[in-house]
């Protein structure tokens, strides 16, 4: 590897979970700096998003773009990530101005580069500027280098992969070994052809004996990645991982840490048991329920649903017995993986390969292109992974145009060939086109925001049609909110499910508030006060999960059974105590919960002043597609008809409902409407906001975010 | 009359069937479909305050009555990744 840049330095060890240093690399000057952090800025934006949003507030600004150079791209674990002690600590964040939304993003992803980036010496790492050559980072903690190299090149297939080339990497810097002392993250060609590209966290998995690979999914980090000319950065520590956040209490720790894995060993085996199923157990209960997304979100549930319900893979796909934690610790271990799956489709057809997953959301998304076949899914899975492109944003743009040709807005002559729900050959046909940015593929790679102008503008001169008015259809089932494309959950029958995704400042990802099931299954949220008041609490304690370096899959998806005894049992406060204490005994702060929760608010509302600016803040930006909120139309309505009227016999609010269906369909779609818009006014009331969805200057004064740019931007917005 | 008592996900597995059809009399609760399942199938381990027992989809007390075809299920906690 040619070297274009190296210094050397001497790594801040880790105490009470933070280094107070950020690893700066601007790749189009070859500089790297390490910053030292003033002392009270931990406390003010805690680590992970908080660091990331701080950075991307200060750094760009309103008309950068994904692919500015001034664009940042930067990666955080948090102060308790790297715990074995403590389950889920290996999670960090990737954040940056995303080519989906034009606005900040980020994406949580397990593994080891956190933890390791944290023991090399960095709270985070932030990526400016763009290199003229190919390039990738080393940061060596045990040879007190950091490095800017040239890629190197092996050959096509490898360069190419996402999963190929980091895998490669990681092996030919450390003498041809794998090793866990390094990690790395990694982005495929895919990143080059489509909006929608991952970033990898790679990591040797030694009891699988080969490299694991997680992904930071959403908004396009990994397009952000190789626009900045980053192939790959590599990571590498030797120092121990136990203990190795220098606990202030390392007593406290251990206490807080066996006490939540004891949760997890009794509560999860009689629950989801995701230490055996991984979340793909979640495929049954959607269906179940009509939350699965069969066909672009219509229908709920399919008679060929069985076909991808966890045991499926279970039986045909994933290892078993091997405890399949993304990092130490952790007892829940839900990332499942499969072996020798032989590929039977595609460029790769006939190689035997690794697959890690599927996970629910990849399950999801073939399902909603009206996919159900388990060797699809396997092989969806490896593709898209391998070409580094988002399950989730994949699935959801090609479901889009599956239905754009069904309803006849898209022909053969648009496409190149018959882009129908269900037709496997020719999703993965338009699956390898954007991967590679030909045909067809150009256009889906933009994804849906894009996608629907793309055909409005097609369809309104072939039709000599108003634009406008082929847009406002294409709205009905255009599946994107901000420009990012929902994850995988019907929320037409969650009213709270439905500000779940509108509100979420990232777009429909279900990370800030998922909902469904507290509200349309237990409900447990019948008002629209309680609606309001739970999608201004669970975002905060969700936001918090991602300024440490946890996982939340332990709080959320584990019910702690002294929880049943409490007054909101769906907050499962027993099981946050024993995160409140970890935190005071990493750290040495004497937190309560509440006092997290203020620390979260100040990182949300910084969060809403970088959305704000980029044009995606206020209340038109959280409006959703007729389908996230009703049967967007009349087949859809048919298809739960007696439903549908008995629910607009209890909330129509008329005293007889209409004779004809289609008038009952109607109504329901403003009754709908009517839901969400009184939901819009409860919850910007409870969280301090203007009717229009703008902070309100007292509440961003109260946390200290009022700087200059935030009063002018206010200001501007005359609030 | 009876009723239809639906396995879902790891209880299918636990369980070796689908779901199974139990008789009921017009006195039936959903505590009296409880204790058959937990009697019969030992290894579900339905612990108390683990799981929330559905009838026809929603959340039902333990002393609801049970009424002819209705379809029971037992819901572990989901709150979302």
């Amino acid at each position: 590897m040619e070297i274009l840049k190296q210094i050397k330095y001497k790594p801040a060890r880790v105490a009470g979970g933070y280094t107070d240093r950020i690893l700066r690399v601007d790749l189009g000057r070859r500089e790297i700096n390490i910053e030292k952090l003033p002392t009270d800025f931990k406390d003010k934006y805690t680590g992970g998003r908080g660091y990331a949003l701080k950075a991307i507030w200060d750094g760009t600004t309103r008309q950068t773009r994904y692919d500015s150079p001034e664009n940042i791209l930067v990666m955080a674990s948090g102060p308790l990530g790297n715990e074995p002690g403590f389950p889920g600590t290996g999670k960090f964040i990737v954040g940056t101005i995303s080519p989906m939304t034009d606005t900040f993003i980020d994406s949580n992803v397990g593994g080891h580069f956190g933890p390791l980036l944290k023991l090399a010496g960095f709270d985070a790492l932030a990526v400016t500027g763009i290199s003229e050559k190919e390039a990738v980072i080393l940061i060596d903690g045990d040879a007190r280098t950091i490095t800017i190299a040239e890629a190197p090149q092996y050959d096509k297939e490898t360069d190419d992969g996402a999963l190929a080339f980091g895998d490669r990497l990681l092996k030919e810097v450390n003498n041809g070994q794998y090793s866990d002392c390094l990690a790395a993250v990694s982005a495929g060609r895919g990143s080059l052809h489509s909006r929608y590209g991952v970033i990898h966290s790679l990591f040797y998995d030694r009891r699988r004996h080969r490299i694991r690979a997680k992904q930071a999914g959403r908004g396009g980090t990994g397009t952000v990645m190789r626009a900045k000319g980053l192939k790959s950065i590599v990571v590498r520590s030797s120092l121990s991982k136990a203990n190795g956040n220098h606990p202030v209490d390392k007593k406290g720790v251990r206490a807080a840490g066996r006490a939540l894995k004891q949760v997890i060993n009794k509560a999860d085996p009689t629950q989801l048991h995701l230490s055996a199923w991984g979340t793909t157990v979640l495929s049954e209960y959607m269906d179940k329920f009509h939350i699965f997304p069969v066909d672009n979100y219509q229908y709920g549930q399919s008679p060929d649903s069985a076909k991808l319900f966890a045991h499926v893979f279970l039986d045909n796909y994933f290892s078993k017995r091997i405890p399949d934690g993304c990092y130490y610790g952790c007892n829940l271990a839900c990332a499942k993986g499969a072996e020798n799956v032989e590929l039977t489709r595609g460029p790769a057809a006939g190689r035997k390969v690794s697959v890690d997953g599927p996970e629910y959301e990849t399950v999801g998304a073939v399902c909603c292109m009206g996919i159900f076949d388990p060797q699809f899914v396997m092989e969806y899975n490896w593709y898209c992974d391998q070409y580094g492109i988002d399950v989730i944003s994949t699935g959801v743009t090609i479901a889009f145009f599956m239905e754009c040709f069904e309803r006849g807005y898209l022909s053969i002559e648009d496409i190149g060939y018959e882009l129908k729900f269900g037709n496997i050959a020719a999703a993965e046909r338009c699956l390898h086109q954007i991967a590679d940015g030909r045909g067809f593929g150009k256009v889906a790679g933009q994804g849906v925001a894009r996608g629907k102008k793309w055909v409005a503008r097609k369809y309104a001169a072939r039709n000599k049609a108003s634009q406008d008015e082929v847009m406002a259809e294409l709205d009905k089932f255009g599946m994107e909110v901000k420009g990012l494309e929902f994850s995988m959950y019907i929320s037409k029958e969650s009213l709270a499910q439905q500000g779940g995704y509108g509100f979420s400042l990232k777009g429909p990802q279900h990370d800030e508030a998922w909902l469904i099931f507290i509200d349309q299954v237990y409900q447990e949220l019948p008002t629209l006060e309680e609606k309001a008041a739970a999608l201004r609490w669970f975002p905060l304690i969700r936001t918090w999960f991602n300024a440490t370096g946890l996982c939340k899959l332990h709080w959320i998806d584990v019910r702690n059974p002294e929880a049943a005894a409490t007054d909101e049992p769906s907050k499962n406060l027993p099981t946050l105590a024993h995160y409140v204490d970890y935190l005071n005994a990493t750290t040495g702060s004497h937190k309560s919960l509440q006092d997290i929760l203020d620390d979260s608010e100040r990182l949300y509302i910084l969060q809403k002043l970088i959305n704000l600016r980029q044009g995606k803040g206020t209340r038109a930006n959280d409006q959703l597609p007729l389908r996230a909120m009703a049967p967007a139309f009349f087949n859809e309505y048919q298809s739960r008809a007696d439903y549908y009227d008995r629910w607009l016999g209890q909330n129509g609010g008329v005293k007889k409902l209409p004779a004809s269906p289609k008038q009952r369909h109607k109504l329901l779609i403003e009754r709908r409407r009517r839901d969400y818009q009184q939901l819009c006014d409860a919850v910007y009331q409870r969280k301090g906001f203007t009717p229009e969805g703008i902070p309100k200057r007292e509440i961003v004064a109260k946390f200290g975010l009022l700087d200059e740019p935030a009063q002018q931007l206010l200001s501007e917005m005359g609030v | 009359m009876k009723v239809t008592i639906e396995f879902l996900g790891t209880q299918r597995t636990a369980a070796g069937a689908d779901r199974v059809e139990i008789p009921i009399t017009a006195r039936s609760r959903v505590d009296d479909a409880l204790d058959y399942v937990r009697s019969k199938y030992p290894q579900l381990k339905l612990v108390e305050g683990m799981v929330l027992v559905v009838v026809n989809q929603h959340i039902a007390s333990r002393d609801q009555v049970l009424k002819a075809d209705d379809i029971i299920s037992f819901l572990p906690f989901i709150s979302g990744g």
